[in-house]
Order: C-alpha cells, then sequence, then structure tokens
C-alpha cells in the first residue's frame, strides 16, 4: 500500500482530497497533518513514516509550505520525497519550480477530479504512486 | 520689477524725453529769433545811416549852392538837415548796441557839429556882408574855403560812415550766416529729437507688448497642460504681477495633481481591495458547495423530497453568490488584465462573438464594413460580447434581430448595437449601469448585473461613453464611442 502524507490546515480541503483520491482510485495509506512543523514531526519524530508523496499546501499556520520545501530538501533521507503543491493557481507553482524547490506537480484548489484540465495532474498522481 | 514698475518708468522716460524736446526747441526757436531781431535791427541801422548820411550831403550842397548863388532858396535842406540830423542820431543811437559803432556815431556827430560851426560861420558872414561887398566873407573864403576846411571835414564824416556801414554790413554778414546756421541746426535738431522720442515710444511698445504677450502665453500654456490633465508647474524667475497668477496655477496645478493621484490611488486600493474580498470569498463558498455534495454523496438514500428541495436552493443561491463573486472579481480585474493596445478588427471580433453567442434564429445585421481600431482586444471583446449577449438574452421577439452600426467622429468611432426587445423603462437608463443591478426578478432571470458595469467601466476607462435609448416594446440601442488614439 502506497503512503501519502497530507499536510493542510483546512478540515474541508484535507477531505476534499481525501474523497479525490477515492473518486480516482487511488489506494492508499493517507496521513495528515495540519501544517509543516506537524510534518515534519511525522517524517522525523518517533513514530515516523517514510511516505511515497507528500501533498502540501502553501499557506499553512507556524511553518508555510515553501519554508517546509527548503527544510526537507536539507535532509539527505527526506530530500527525494516527491512533493505536490495544493495550490490555487498554477502560477504559484510555476513560481515554485523555477526557485528549484523539488516540487513534482500541483493540484489545484478548489478540487475537482472530474474536469479536464486536471487530467495531467490526476495521470501523473497516478504514474508516481504506481512507479514507486 | 513689477511691469507696474516699467510702465511708469517708460511713460516717464517718454514724458522727460517730450520735456526735453520742448525746452530745445523753445531755445533754438529763441535763437533763431534773436538773430532775426538783430537782423532787423542792423536794416534799421543802415537805413538811418543811408538816411543821415544823405541829409549832411545835401546840407552840404545845399550850403555850396547858396555860396555860389546867393540864393537862399538852397539853404532849405541845410536848414532842414540841423533840424532832424539830431533827431535821426538820437534814434540811430538808440538802435546800436555796439560801444565802437556807438563812439564812431558820436565822432560823426562831433565832425557834424564842427562843420556846421563852420558852414554857419562862412553863411553868417556872406548874409551880413552882401549889401557892403563881402570883406569878412572874402576872408573867410579864403581863409576855410579855399584851404579846403569843409572838404575835410566831409571827407572825414564820409571816412566814418564808410567804416561804421562796413562794420554794420560785416556784422550782418556774419549774423545772416549765424541765423542760417540756427535754422539748420534747429531742424536737424528738432527732427533727431522728433525721431528719437518716436523710436522710444515704439520700443517701450513693443517691449511692453511683448512681456505682456510672452507672459500671458506662459499662463496660457500652463492652463492647457493643466486642462489636458497634465499637471505640470513651472519655475518663474520674474517677479511682477504675472508672478502671482502663475504661483496660483502652480498651486492649482499641483492640487489637482495630488487629487488626481490620491484617487488614481484610491481607485486602485478599490480594484484591489474588491479582488481580495470576492478571492477570499470563494474559498469558503467552495466549501459550502462541497459539504453540501458530501452531504448528498454520503446521505443519498436518506434524504427526503423535502430536504432536497432545500438542498437544491442552497445550491442554487451558493450559484448565485458565487456568481456575483466572479462578476466582482471580473470586475475589479479589468485593469489587471491589460496587456497593451493593438490593432483590432472589429469585422472579425463581432463575427467570432457572433458565432460563439448568438444562435440562429437571431438575425444580425452589421450595416457598414466595421473599421479596424487601436484598443485592448480583451476589453473591447468584453464590450461587444456583454453588449451583443444582452441584446440576445432579453429578446423576446419572435424574429430576434441585433443590428451593429459605426459612425466616424473624428477623434472619436461610435458603436451602437440595437435590438428588438423588451426595451427599456426610461426610469432605469442610470441604474442599469450599476453593478449588481438587475431588472428582471433573480430567480426567474439568472443575471448578475455585472455585465454592463464592466462595460462602462472599460469604455469610461478608455476615455469612452456610453449611452442607452429604448423604447418600451420596440427596442434598446447602446451606442458607445472609443477614441481612435
Amino acid at each position: 500500500m502506497k503512503e501519502i502524507l497530507l499536510i493542510e490546515d483546512d478540515y474541508l480541503d484535507v477531505e476534499s482530497v481525501k474523497r479525490a483520491l477515492k473518486k480516482i482510485g487511488v489506494k492508499c495509506n493517507l496521513s495528515v497533518a495540519h501544517n509543516g512543523v506537524d510534518g515534519l514531526t511525522a517524517l522525523t519524530g518517533n513514530d515516523k513514516i517514510s511516505p511515497d508523496l507528500i501533498i502540501l499546501d502553501i499557506n499553512m499556520p507556524k511553518m508555510n509550505g515553501v519554508e517546509f520545501l527548503n527544510i526537507i530538501k536539507s535532509y539527505y533521507s527526506l530530500k527525494n520525497i516527491k512533493t505536490f503543491i495544493l495550490t490555487t493557481s498554477v502560477e504559484e507553482y510555476d513560481k515554485l519550480a523555477i526557485e528549484n524547490l523539488g516540487v513534482h506537480g500541483y493540484i489545484l484548489k478548489p478540487l475537482d477530479f472530474k474536469k479536464e484540465t486536471t487530467d495531467d495532474t490526476r495521470k501523473l498522481l497516478a504514474e508516481l504512486l504506481e512507479n514507486n | 520689477m513689477t511691469i507696474r514698475l516699467k510702465l511708469l518708468l517708460g511713460f516717464f522716460t517718454l514724458i522727460f524725453v517730450f520735456v526735453v524736446v520742448f525746452f530745445a526747441n523753445q531755445s533754438l526757436a529763441q535763437e533763431v529769433l534773436t538773430n532775426t531781431n538783430y537782423l532787423n535791427n542792423s536794416e534799421s541801422v543802415i537805413r538811418n545811416s543811408n538816411i543821415l548820411h544823405k541829409e549832411m550831403i545835401e546840407m552840404q550842397s545845399g550850403f555850396r549852392g547858396f555860396l555860389l548863388t546867393n540864393q537862399e532858396v538852397f539853404l532849405e535842406p541845410y536848414y532842414e538837415g540841423i533840424k532832424s540830423v539830431p533827431l535821426i542820431l538820437i534814434e540811430q543811437k538808440a538802435l546800436l548796441s555796439s560801444a565802437q559803432q556807438k563812439s564812431k556815431l558820436d565822432s560823426i556827430y562831433i565832425l557834424h557839429k564842427e562843420w556846421v560851426a563852420y558852414s554857419d560861420s562862412l553863411i553868417t558872414s556872406k548874409k551880413d556882408t552882401l549889401p557892403e561887398g563881402g570883406k569878412r566873407y572874402q576872408k573867410l573864403f579864403d581863409s576855410k574855403l579855399k584851404m579846403e576846411v569843409g572838404k575835410k571835414l566831409n571827407d572825414k564824416i564820409h571816412e566814418m560812415y564808410t567804416s561804421f556801414d562796413n562794420y554794420e554790413y560785416g556784422v550782418r554778414q556774419e549774423r545772416r550766416f549765424v541765423l542760417q546756421k540756427s535754422i539748420k541746426s534747429t531742424r536737424l535738431i528738432s527732427i533727431i529729437l522728433l525721431l528719437t522720442s518716436v523710436l522710444m515710444g515704439l520700443v517701450s511698445s513693443f517691449y511692453f507688448i511683448r512681456i505682456i504677450t510672452t507672459r500671458i502665453s506662459t499662463m496660457v500654456n500652463l492652463a492647457e497642460h493643466i486642462s489636458q490633465g497634465s499637471f505640470k508647474t513651472l519655475v518663474d524667475s520674474k517677479n511682477d504681477e504675472f508672478t502671482k497668477l502663475l504661483n496660483s496655477l502652480n498651486k492649482m496645478s499641483e492640487t489637482l495633481n495630488k487629487n488626481f493621484e490620491e484617487l488614481k490611488k484610491k481607485n486602485k486600493e478599490l480594484d484591489q481591495f474588491a479582488y481580495v474580498v470576492s478571492h477570499d470569498l470563494k474559498a469558503p463558498l467552495r466549501g459550502i458547495s462541497n459539504i453540501i455534495s458530501w452531504l448528498e454523496e454520503d446521505h443519498e438514500k436518506d434524504i427526503t423530497p423535502e430536504v432536497n428541495q432545500n438542498l437544491i436552493l442552497i445550491k442554487g443561491r451558493v450559484l448565485r453568490l458565487e456568481n456575483m463573486i466572479n462578476g466582482l472579481l471580473e470586475y475589479a480585474r479589468i485593469e489587471k488584465t491589460r496587456k497593451g493596445a493593438e490593432q483590432v478588427n472589429i469585422n472579425l471580433l463581432i463575427q467570432e462573438l457572433k458565432d460563439l453567442l448568438v444562435p440562429p434564429k437571431t438575425v444580425v445585421t452589421i450595416k457598414e464594413d466595421l473599421p479596424i481600431i487601436n484598443a485592448e482586444k480583451l476589453h473591447i471583446e468584453q464590450v461587444f460580447a456583454n453588449l451583443i449577449s444582452n441584446a440576445v438574452k432579453y429578446n423576446n421577439a419572435d424574429k430576434p434581430e441585433i443590428i451593429i452600426e459605426y459612425l466616424d467622429l473624428g477623434n472619436y468611432y461610435q458603436f451602437s448595437i440595437s435590438d428588438n426587445g423588451p426595451g427599456i423603462d426610461k426610469l432605469y437608463f442610470d441604474k442599469i449601469f450599476e453593478i449588481f443591478q438587475t431588472l428582471q426578478e433573480r430567480d426567474a432571470f439568472e443575471s448578475t448585473g455585472v455585465g454592463l458595469a464592466i462595460v462602462k467601466k472599460i469604455i469610461e476607462d478608455n476615455k469612452g461613453s456610453i449611452n442607452v435609448e429604448s423604447m418600451l416594446g420596440t427596442g434598446t440601442k447602446f451606442a458607445f464611442t472609443w477614441p481612435k488614439n
């Protein structure tokens, strides 16, 4: 079973991602952290997990997505984990991609996996989880 | 220096010049007059001198005639002379101003008196001694007449006269020369002074005209700039009456500029505010929408028809709110979408919009070949799209028609879109352009009331204007202007 870590502070978005993954038929263990600090704890703490994919919100309290990406990039054991960002705009993804923060894809909020525009994301997500 | 002071100085200088001209002419005329008087005087002197000389010569002839003929009749001019010569001499002396001439005249008089004494002695002795054979006369004749005493006196008098007259002629010649010279110089100086004053008058007039017109044109220029919306200020080094005006204009320009910038800032803030607010409003709305769909998913079987009806109502309201937020976002984003003006072929644009928005049963007539205009493509497209889709959306005629025309108004194009729809009451002509205003019940007709607000904003941002003409039951015509530049 694939392991996904979702870092997102908004309950509605967490629920949306859960339902969306279910809808496109991704079977996985989904762990949820509510901000960057919790996310890091989950990756490095006592009961640490090693997810195949991290889905990450950018605007979060305590530690935001960008800070989180910068930190895991510096960990040898964490820097190869694939990351997707949850964002409202493609521009934000492009910005992060240019900054070379090791972001592999994006999921546009609001989540709607039925739309054609998110087909690419869907395909990428499926491939990523299967190839691992 | 103030212009008032300059004007006063100019006028005073001119007045001063005229006063100088007046006194100069006066003194020149005085000189001419003096010289003329002198010449007249000299004329009289010479005339008198001639008369006097003639009198004396006549006395001599009379004297000689009597001595020769013993006829007393010859003595008439002689006695006449004795009476008149002293009178003429007094008159003559009064005319003379030169001491030299006076002394000459005195000498002549002395010589004359000497001659009179001599001649009188001869005449008396001749008269007395006529009856007795004239011994005393003979003696006098021999001792005086024959000795040429009289002749010598006469010669001397003659000589004196010659000298007197020569002097007078000489001086007169000199004076005449001076007179001519003074007349000439008077003329010359008068002309020079006149020309100078005229020149000064002209120069100062031109100077003042120039100062005032250049100053005024500076002001006019500045005012024009301000009226055209370029709020510049001018620095003024002069310190005159116009400086105050210029300062006021500068102040006005600054104030306008400040207010204008503030207004621009406020507008931008407002746009930003609308954008941020509507953007942030969307997230919770999306949440509500999600929760409703989850409710439907999770409780598919438990939902009663009443609950379902209410869920549909919630979804409808959520959709409306979302549409309104999207409209507000679109309205606020107009400025953000500005990329730069380009040449837009309105014919092609209308054709595309027609294919996209107009159902086949609606007839679109394009009256003329529409122009190519310079515009932000997305903006002009939004304008036409909104107007055309309104014309389609609200048209309830059996055979819906849309007519698109344009007019060339020089600096502007005027486009108009007319329909044969239900028309709009005059009361609402202004209201329809306000955001979120619709004329239909929202439940009856799904419309956010943003379209015309966006149209108006785009047109006015591009310095155009829009107006509506309509008759209930006949149709509506929207006409808007778009500047060529």
